[in-house]
């Protein structure tokens, strides 16, 4: 039986960071003024949140009607946003929908997003016990000046506190959340804060630069020249000193930007990578469906509308056989293993070189400079081309 | 309705069975309706065709004579139209009344001067509730030039704000015609245009040329027939022209045989002849539209007139831009598109040229800043490309040391300064009426843009023309804008080309990482160029993307940096997060670095969107 995996967006945040430009929208409860333990944990209006996740459920309905074969699935990632801001049966509701209108797998994996500053023991065990099994930690980083300018609600000690909760609620499948890059960060804040989270000991590390993203706080800064960025350099080289430790540390390094504890790879995020399906539901989220890609409208949501996206218009976009070898290719090369040129056949009826064979002249130079590599089944980047992975993935779209 | 169905549904009844009668021209009217643009020009055609029977109502479209949906929705007249009416008068005679609308806007001066040359008559039309405005009179004095009957009417009388005696006085004082007896209309409505059409009949004189004599024919307009080739549209003077007969354009003493003649009716009706007094159409074998030139006269080729009729001139472009394919935009569609408006449009020129930013284009010639809006316009509508244009320049003309002059359409062909004497830039004469309450601003205005006043005098206790010569160069740019923006939308300006003069001018120059990009070259004054460099680096920084590296931009004149803008590095070759599977996204920011990356070699390596070509042009709204 096909597998699918569901994306359910939940937008919503205590406050927008400053390099965030994902869908999200403020809501705080009365009286929350920065997350201290102790304070009691901010949370969203009943009302907002009884709404937004009765429209949740109301679309998981309406896909699950419209679906025709049969499917399970195996993985459900609630992302943000800050989805540990809805409260945990509000999880259990999604999650009996999920089952309800697909059907849940045996095993699933149930990730959850999370802010250190909006959870502890308490509701991360009601979470456990609503099914949520895999847990991603937003710590971005364990220095509490780099914390402040980047626009983050907690503090470090927020951040381990929260892991540590975690693992007293039951999660044994917990990831931490590492940004570098960050503007005026130094390249020993970040060795610290690396050390420090792989001291904790998580099951896997999400490690990513940060991008300055149109439409935030950060762009206009940066362009005013009110802040400044690490220069590509030393950017690059807190990169590659995370992959250095990550593999002395025993971990897998299975995708650009994430390595884990080998068998804990997140499985729903390698469905993006593998041209899997999914289903995203929720304020502009994105699915992947027997070929089609659409993202949903923010308001969508609410809408009360049995419609299956294809009736929609606009933004459902049926991919062509140009579309899916580009995707297939550089969704593949962000994996460690690469494209599989086997598996690319077997789908695609055509030689993956038959396809490319226009683009390999210009790839020439790549491989030349150990970019690139190639083998019978496999093509991939090395860990040097990952610098360079956006001109290498565009010469396939 | 197509031509079929209309020639179908209404047979060729043959106005010239029966013309034996040597009073035939009695019982023709050629002549145009004249006024100042948004009075209501082409709105009254449509009231004066629906009203004659012409066109079944339900057949109207808003403003028929305006052809192309970019004039319906500018609500101005482009292109001149000419058609023709049958009118029944109250003496129970028919009359045909052959009505030309001529194009309304500044830049078609020409057109607009050879289309009244075929007229015996103008309708003046006056909105009631503006007054009288700046090509009102330009264009009164245009009809006048021609000797023409004018017949003032006031439109818009449905309006409450409509002010009938006021207005009445003021085409009185102001133009100095007798405007007791205008009639009272509303072309909207429909109002008074039973009076407007007697009045027509009595007001405006029977053409009196000789059917007899040698064939003088005026060519005012011409266009470019997929089927027919090119068809030109005439009044006769004098004489016949025939099917079969052997014309000769005068101007360029080219013959041609005559294929077919007929009338605008309001799409081509043949017919047997055209003769004195008439206004139709001839199709000919003619190729390009260039050859029959607006203005030139048509003769038979055995029995020449002596003299052509006077007044033709060589219309010659007056702005120029570059014109390029955009990102992804291939040459040759771009180069048939501009040929195919070129057949239909004798002012329109271009030539290939190229660009070191750009790559391969054309240096396109207009009459002016509308004319090039326009044809950009259609290139972008009906030929569906997408096409980045340069700074517009006037023509320059440059006198070299050794005496030579040159004349300069594009500021990166300018000369080294070493080898220049000096530049001398084209000079225009403006009337501009304005609300007396605005002269001060307006005079501003025109010192800002190196205006010289020449006068100025009280049209009414109210309303002020000024006199100004202004370099051409000042006026093209958005001039029109900031007068109405400085006068609440009440001012206006009429203007013409005098002469060149010696002026003190210098070639700007734009650099981006130290690099020349000559599609942002521009000759602007001494006087402006700090202030015009500063801005054009501002608005670059706004609008350039952040790279990978650092972009100085920097404006210059010669070796000299006057300006500079810096945009920061920013950009990362990772992308690094998974955007919740937003692979569209993702996917799109690849093609875009991929499509980046080919322009980036055309720029040096810096990724200049395309609206920075215009939008450094923008120069006076953002100086407010």
């Amino acid at each position: 039986m096909d597998k699918l995996g569901v994306y359910v967006h939940i937008p919503f945040c205590v406050r927008r960071c400053n390099y965030c430009g994902f869908y999200s929208n403020s809501i705080v409860d009365t009286g929350f003024s920065g997350a201290k333990s102790s304070q009691p944990l901010p949370t969203l209006s009943p009302d907002a949140e009884e709404a937004y996740i009765d429209g949740i459920v109301r679309k998981l309905a309406m896909y699950g009607r419209h679906n025709k074969k049969p499917v399970k699935v195996d993985t459900v990632y609630f992302g943000g946003g800050t989805p540990s801001l809805i409260r945990p049966d509000s999880a259990e509701r999604v999650l009996a929908a999920i089952d309800d209108s697909f059907g849940l797998d045996d095993d699933p994996e149930i990730s959850m997003e999370s802010n250190p500053g909006t959870i502890d023991r308490a509701k991360l065990t009601a979470f456990r016990k609503a099914g949520v099994n895999r847990l991603s930690i937003g710590v971005q980083s364990f220095d509490n000046d780099v914390l402040k300018l980047i626009g983050r609600i907690h503090d470090a000690d927020q951040a381990e506190e929260a892991y540590m909760s975690a693992r007293e609620a039951g999660f044994d499948n917990v990831s931490l959340d590492l940004m570098f890059g960050i503007p005026d960060q130094t390249f020993s804040q970040w060795e610290e804060t690396l050390n420090r989270a792989m001291d904790l000991k998580p099951d896997h590390i999400s490690f990513y630069s940060l991008q300055i993203e149109e439409n935030t706080p950060f762009y206009s800064e940066y362009k005013e020249g009110l802040i400044s960025l690490p220069d590509v350099k030393l950017d690059r080289r807190m990169y590659h000193y995370a992959c250095d430790l990550m593999r002395e540390k025993g971990f897998h390094h299975y995708e650009i930007s994430s390595a884990a504890k080998p068998g804990y790879e997140c499985r729903h995020n390698i469905k993006y990578w593998t041209f899997a399906d999914y289903l995203g539901v929720g304020a502009s989220a994105s699915s992947f469906i027997d070929g089609a890609r659409w993202t949903e409208k923010p308001g969508d949501v609410f809408a009360d509308s049995d419609k299956w996206q294809a009736e929609q218009g606009e933004e459902y976009h049926v991919n062509d056989f140009l579309d899916n070898v580009g995707e297939y290719a550089f969704t593949a090369l962000r994996m460690d293993r690469g494209i599989d040129k086997d598996d690319f056949e077997a789908r695609f009826g055509r030689k993956f070189w038959d396809v490319y064979s226009e683009v390999k002249p210009e790839l020439a130079g790549y491989f030349d400079d150990g970019l690139l590599t190639e083998d019978d089944r496999f093509l991939r980047l090395t860990e040097a081309g990952i610098d360079v992975s956006n001109e290498i993935m565009a010469e396939f779209v | 309705m197509s031509e079929e169905e209309f020639n179908e549904i209404q047979p060729l009844q043959d106005i010239y069975e029966d013309e034996e009668d040597a009073d035939y021209q009695k019982y023709i009217r050629n002549f145009s309706i004249i006024a100042h643009i948004d009075h209501g020009k082409s709105t009254l055609a449509d009231r004066l065709i629906e009203n004659t029977g012409l066109v079944a109502h339900r057949d109207m479209k808003e403003q028929l004579l305006d052809n192309m949906d970019l004039e319906r929705e500018r609500g101005i007249t482009i292109k001149l139209q000419t058609t023709r009416l049958v009118y029944k008068a109250n003496d129970g005679h028919e009359y045909i009344f052959n009505l030309i609308d001529t194009p309304g806007h500044v830049d078609f001066n020409y057109e607009v001067s050879r289309s009244l040359a075929a007229c015996e008559g103008a309708i003046l039309v006056v909105d009631a509730t503006q007054g009288v405005e700046a090509q009102t009179i330009g264009n009164v004095y245009l009809a006048l030039d021609e000797n023409l009957e004018i017949l003032p009417c006031l439109n818009k009388m449905d309006l409450a704000s409509a002010r009938a005696q006021e207005t009445r006085e003021e085409i009185e004082d102001v133009i100095g015609l007798d405007a007791s007896e205008a009639p009272e209309i509303s072309a909207k409505t429909g109002m008074g245009i039973p009076d407007l059409l007697e009045a027509i009949v009595h007001t405006i004189p029977a053409p009196s040329g000789d059917p007899d004599g040698k064939l003088k024919a005026l060519i005012f307009d011409s266009k470019y027939d997929n089927y027919k080739g090119v068809v030109i549209f005439i009044r006769v003077f004098d004489g016949y022209v025939r099917v079969g007969d052997t014309i000769r354009l005068m101007a360029t003493q080219k013959d041609y045989e005559v294929t077919e003649v007929g009338v605008m009716a309001p799409n081509h009706r043949p017919a047997k002849y055209l003769r004195a007094g008439d206004v139709g159409y001839v199709c000919a074998a003619i190729k390009r539209v260039a050859d029959a030139r607006v203005g030139d006269t048509v003769t038979l080729a055995d029995q020449p007139a002596a003299e052509p009729l006077p007044g033709y001139k060589q219309v010659k472009p007056m702005v120029y831009c570059g014109i390029y394919p955009a990102e992804g935009e291939k040459y040759e569609p771009v180069k048939d598109a501009l040929e195919k408006l070129q057949v239909n449009d004798a002012a329109f020129h271009f030539e290939p040229e190229t660009s070191a930013a750009l790559g391969f284009g054309f240096r396109c010639g207009f009459l002016g800043l509308l004319h090039m809006e326009v044809i950009i316009e259609r290139l972008e509508r009906e030929f569906n490309l997408s096409v980045v244009t340069t700074s517009p320049s006037v023509v320059y003309k440059v006198v070299m040391t050794d005496g030579t002059e040159e004349m300069i359409q594009n500021p990166s062909n300018l000369p080294d300064p070493s080898e220049m004497d000096h530049i001398e830039e084209p000079i225009t004469k403006a009337e501009i009426i304005v609300p007396k309450d605005y002269v001060g601003s307006i005079m501003d205005l025109c010192q800002k843009r190196r205006g010289v006043m020449q006068s100025m005098e009280y049209l009414t206790p109210d309303r002020v023309e000024l006199h100004y010569e202004l370099p051409l160069n000042e006026v093209i740019y958005d001039f029109f804008d900031a007068l109405k923006s400085k006068t609440r939308g009440y001012g206006s300006i009429d203007y013409e080309f005098v002469r060149y003069q010696k002026s003190n001018l210098v070639k700007l120059d734009i650099l981006l990482t130290k690099e020349m990009v000559d599609a942002f070259s521009m000759i602007v004054h001494e006087s402006e160029a700090y202030e015009r460099g500063r801005f054009v680096c501002k608005k670059l920084k706004e609008i350039i993307p952040m790279h990978q590296f650092e972009v100085p931009i920097q404006a210059a004149i010669g070796q000299k940096v006057i300006a500079r803008e810096t945009v920061r590095a920013y950009r990362k070759d990772v992308i690094a997060k998974c955007y919740g599977g937003d692979i569209s996204r993702k996917k799109k920011l690849l093609e875009k670095q991929k499509a980046g990356k080919k322009r980036m070699s055309k720029f040096g390596k810096v990724d200049v969107p395309q609206e920075a070509f215009t939008a450094v042009l923008k120069y006076d709204e953002d100086k407010k």
